[in-house]
């Protein structure tokens, strides 16, 4: 009783600390596993079969759809390309006509300037 | 203390335990319906993904408006997180026009957004929007991650001697060379085929992302996180909207653009393009050399998605006169996100912008000569 009066850890703290240190080499440990290059070979050939997993499936499925006379993910995705590209095409548009617009204002001021600065 | 203190705690404890689970489910459950970038903003400019938004301050003071610019992976709000804990508005409060840039969610049609996409195309047209709304001539550009290594590349970019309208460049925990981090170890290895991924996904997923980011720290972020959070509920301390806003800006993660990946994992994982100045966007080289605006560079010294000495190459390249580095314990995020930065970190930002951003001279250091503060 004394001991924890003087600032001595009580029985729960102490396993909160024990806790705590174990976690914490827990998680030092885990880093450096995932550090080592052969985590890293395992989690790239996981991504590459996940990928290619995913794309089999989606395939399978957008085939079912397209049979069915209906659009599927492909289509869709032909058609926001489409539309991005119209989009590309029309900001290239969009800004011409802004600097254009900018030249012409920039005329007007010039001119104006110097019909005020024109003695009469 | 008497003998019977630990029975009492305990029983208060056994009592307190459904409350205390039911709060913590709670806080779990809800985090969506954090607030997450409530400052009011307007929509300047789109183009298909991407947003230019601005955050008008009503007590304006300088005439250089400022670009932030986030990664590709996860989402810009961290700059504005939430309501009194948020970048943006402690900006916008010292009187700085903030426009930002939203990569928005890319999908399987922007599989061939690219970084000379991203760089030529998207962020030099939100660099001309910015200054056509704000009638400036030139600005600021503060890029954060993946987002500050792409306003490097703009700065660098060859113009045919033409400088970009850029006058400041605050560059936050920015990768420049990554062959000696976590990911190099997953990514670099030229038999991880990266080109085959990308094309089988169009664009990685952003929980593919997110989970390979999480596994860099995977006790961490898959228990610690959770089991602290509990603890804050049993001792009363949990912050509610802070984990909630948090934990729902790290859930919220955009695809990766497929092309844009490809080119990064070369460029920073096996490469090294910026360092050794081979990097070509639409034929144009880029050439951090070419860098000469007052440069801020921010490093964190906890932070392993972009650890520091991946960064520090950095000053050795550019040209710049006018060099500054803060240098701050923290992460990759908390560093500029956390309830630390607000009192010190901000306030040092915007020190920083106010001294360029008025036209007033700034202090001139020889070139390359960083300083350290």
């Amino acid at each position: 009783m004394a001991d924890r009066q003087n600032g001595a850890q009580s029985p729960e703290q102490q396993v909160r600390a024990l806790y705590e240190d174990a976690e914490s080499n827990t998680a030092t440990a885990f880093e450096a596993l995932v550090n080592k290059p052969s985590f890293g070979q395992l989690l790239a050939l996981s991504a590459e079969n996940t990928a290619a997993l995913t794309r089999m499936a989606f395939d399978g499925v957008d085939l079912l759809w397209r049979n069915l006379r209906l659009a599927g993910r492909a289509d869709i995705v032909r058609l926001s390309r489409q539309l991005h590209r119209t989009e590309d095409k029309l900001e290239r548009v969009l800004q011409e006509v802004e600097s254009l617009r900018d030249e012409v204002a920039r005329e007007r001021e010039s001119v104006e300037r110097d019909a005020a600065g024109t003695p009469a | 203390m008497s003998v019977a203190d630990p029975f009492v705690t305990a029983v208060d404890r056994a009592i307190r335990f459904p409350v205390n689970a039911l709060e913590y489910t709670n806080i779990l459950l809800t985090t969506d319906d954090a607030v997450v970038g409530a400052t009011p903003r307007e929509v300047v400019w789109t183009h298909r993904e991407t947003t230019l938004y601005r955050y008008r301050s009503s007590t304006r003071r300088y005439g250089v408006p400022l670009l932030l610019v986030f990664a590709l992976i996860n989402r810009p709000e961290i700059f504005d997180l939430r309501p009194g804990s948020s970048l943006v508005e402690f900006l916008i409060g010292e009187g700085f026009d903030v426009f930002l840039v939203d990569w928005g969610y890319p999908d399987e049609e922007d599989a061939d957004m690219g970084l000379d996409e991203y760089v030529c195309d998207e962020l030099d047209w939100a660099v001309r929007e910015t200054l056509r709304a704000s009638g400036a001539e030139e600005l600021s550009l503060m890029g954060w991650c993946i987002g500050a290594t792409l306003c490097a590349m703009y700065c660098g970019l060859d113009r045919g001697g033409e400088r970009p309208p850029v006058r400041n460049l605050a560059l936050l925990t920015m990768p420049i060379d990554g062959r000696r981090s976590t990911y190099a170890q997953w990514v670099g290895d030229e038999n991880f085929d990266v080109d085959e991924v990308s094309e089988l996904w169009g664009s990685v997923p952003g929980g593919a992302i997110d989970f390979a980011n999480k596994m860099m720290k995977p006790v961490t972020n898959f228990w610690t996180t959770y089991r602290r959070l509990w603890e804050g509920v049993q001792d009363g301390t949990a912050r509610r909207e802070a984990y909630q806003s948090m934990a729902k800006w790290v859930a919220d993660n955009p695809p990766f653009a497929g092309k844009a990946w490809r080119q990064w994992i070369h460029l920073m994982y096996r490469d090294a393009g910026l360092l050794r100045g081979t990097v070509r966007l639409r034929d144009k080289s880029v050439d951090l050399r070419r860098i000469d605006q007052n440069v801020l560079v921010i490093t964190a010294g906890a932070d392993h998605i972009a650890p520091r000495p991946g960064t520090m190459p950095f000053f050795d390249l550019i040209s710049s006169e006018d060099v500054e580095h803060f240098d701050r314990p923290g992460g990759h995020i908390g560093l500029v996100a956390g309830s630390a930065a607000r009192k010190e970190l901000w306030p040092g930002i915007a020190e920083w912008l106010a001294e360029r951003s008025s036209g007033r001279g700034a202090e001139t250091l020889k070139p390359n000569e960083a300083r350290v503060t």
